[in-house]
């Protein structure tokens, strides 16, 4: 661990404000605060693909979730001089970037060009398409491809907190209570909105797939 | 149709799943999934739902992201700058202009004051009338008050008054 990180460390564990040992990437904030610059470098370093993931599951765009990405270490950076370590580094960080995302899904609702951004993020210039083609077969490729866009299609249907839920939940593995101070809701709220969504995906993505186990149970 | 406890069971089984139940609450939909095959088959559903996310792809990363950001952050503190350089130009102009803005209204207001308060001649023959009575009820009041001393006058210098001489 480098001085700097470890001095910020100690300070902080010294004032007994939050336990910056368990959250490597606060303490790399603190150091950056004092002006240590290769520390925010580290934390992009650290923290850029979980970002860029994020901006990417909301906006299924590669080159709108690495903007969106370099828009939130932006933020992160012009807050150097007011951060202060009250909570986990990761669930500030994401709720810029959930933000973040949302107010460009929410511009792009309003541009209405919704089928021209899904045609850029098409699967043919997409690395994991690529190497599917190589190794599957058509048929499988086709399911593939289908059930890829019936999941995004179930996603975004989503209400915009669930979605919120369900992308921290499944894929960032957050669990209740973080994703609750991530969205500013209380851990009962975060329960009830992921079962919602659950319900909400199983209804669309059952009726959608047709799928061997049938429909929908309804008791 | 569902039994009350079924429907509780199938309200907390997302929790379940996440492993964010109580032991005591978890024990519980245990058991009554042991006895009760339709609300495992929703269980497995909602297993297959949440696995089924994992077909939406995964995020392709672009090498060299961190040197991009670095580069952005140049540009950052390079306008940074310049808007620190640009700050006390800027109060400034702003200082300058609250002056004038003060200096202006000021020049309005004694203007103002000096229209409005400036004594104007009567134009209509009402308005002519009317200051022709006022004119006559303030001689008249004066008059009184002329009245009044000499009046006073005569008294204090009569005659056979103590103070007379």
């Amino acid at each position: 661990m480098p001085k700097a990180v470890a001095a910020a460390i100690g300070a902080y564990e010294r004032s007994g404000r939050y336990d910056a040992v368990a959250d490597y990437d606060a303490a790399l904030m603190l150091t950056f605060q004092k002006g240590n610059e290769l520390a925010f470098q580290e934390l992009v370093e650290r923290n850029h693909p979980r970002v860029i993931g994020l901006a990417y599951r909301f906006t299924n765009n590669a080159a709108e979730a690495e903007d969106l990405a370099q828009e939130v270490f932006l933020r992160i950076y012009r807050a150097r001089h007011t951060y202060k370590p009250t909570a986990k580094f990761s669930t500030w960080m994401f709720r810029i970037a959930s933000n973040a995302s949302l107010n460009a899904l929410r511009a792009r609702a309003k541009r209405r060009d919704d089928v021209s951004m899904t045609l850029l993020a098409g699967e043919e210039d997409h690395p994991a398409a690529l190497a599917d083609t190589e190794s599957r077969s058509p048929d499988h490729l086709l399911h593939q491809r289908d059930l890829r866009e019936t999941v995004r299609e179930a996603l975004r249907a989503l209400p915009e907190k669930q979605q919120v839920a369900v992308i921290l939940s499944k894929y960032e593995g957050l669990n209740h209570a973080d994703i609750a101070r991530t969205i500013g809701c209380s851990t009962m709220a975060v329960k009830s909105l992921l079962a919602r969504a659950r319900d909400n995906l199983r209804n669309r993505l059952f009726r959608h797939l047709g799928t061997a186990s049938g429909q929908p149970s309804d008791g | 149709m569902a039994s009350p406890v079924c429907h509780w069971v199938r309200s907390v089984l997302s929790a379940h799943l996440d492993g964010e139940l109580k032991s005591s609450t978890a024990q519980a939909v245990r058991r009554h999934l042991k006895r009760c095959p339709a609300c495992r088959d929703h269980l497995r559903q909602l297993e297959e739902t949440w696995r089924l996310l994992d077909a939406a792809d995964a995020p392709p990363l672009r090498p060299g992201f961190t040197g991009r950001m670095m580069k952005r952050i140049v540009e950052e503190k390079a306008l940074e700058q310049m808007e620190a350089r640009l700050r006390p130009q800027r109060l400034r102009r702003r200082a300058l202009r609250a002056v004038t803005g003060l200096a202006a209204g000021l020049a309005i207001g004694f203007a103002l004051y000096g229209w409005t308060g400036r004594p104007h001649e009567p134009n209509s023959p009402v308005e002519r009338e009317v200051c022709r009575h006022v004119g006559f009820l303030e001689d008249a009041d004066l008059l009184d008050k002329i009245a009044v001393i000499q009046a006073i006058d005569q008294w204090t210098h009569a005659p056979g008054t103590t103070n007379g001489t």
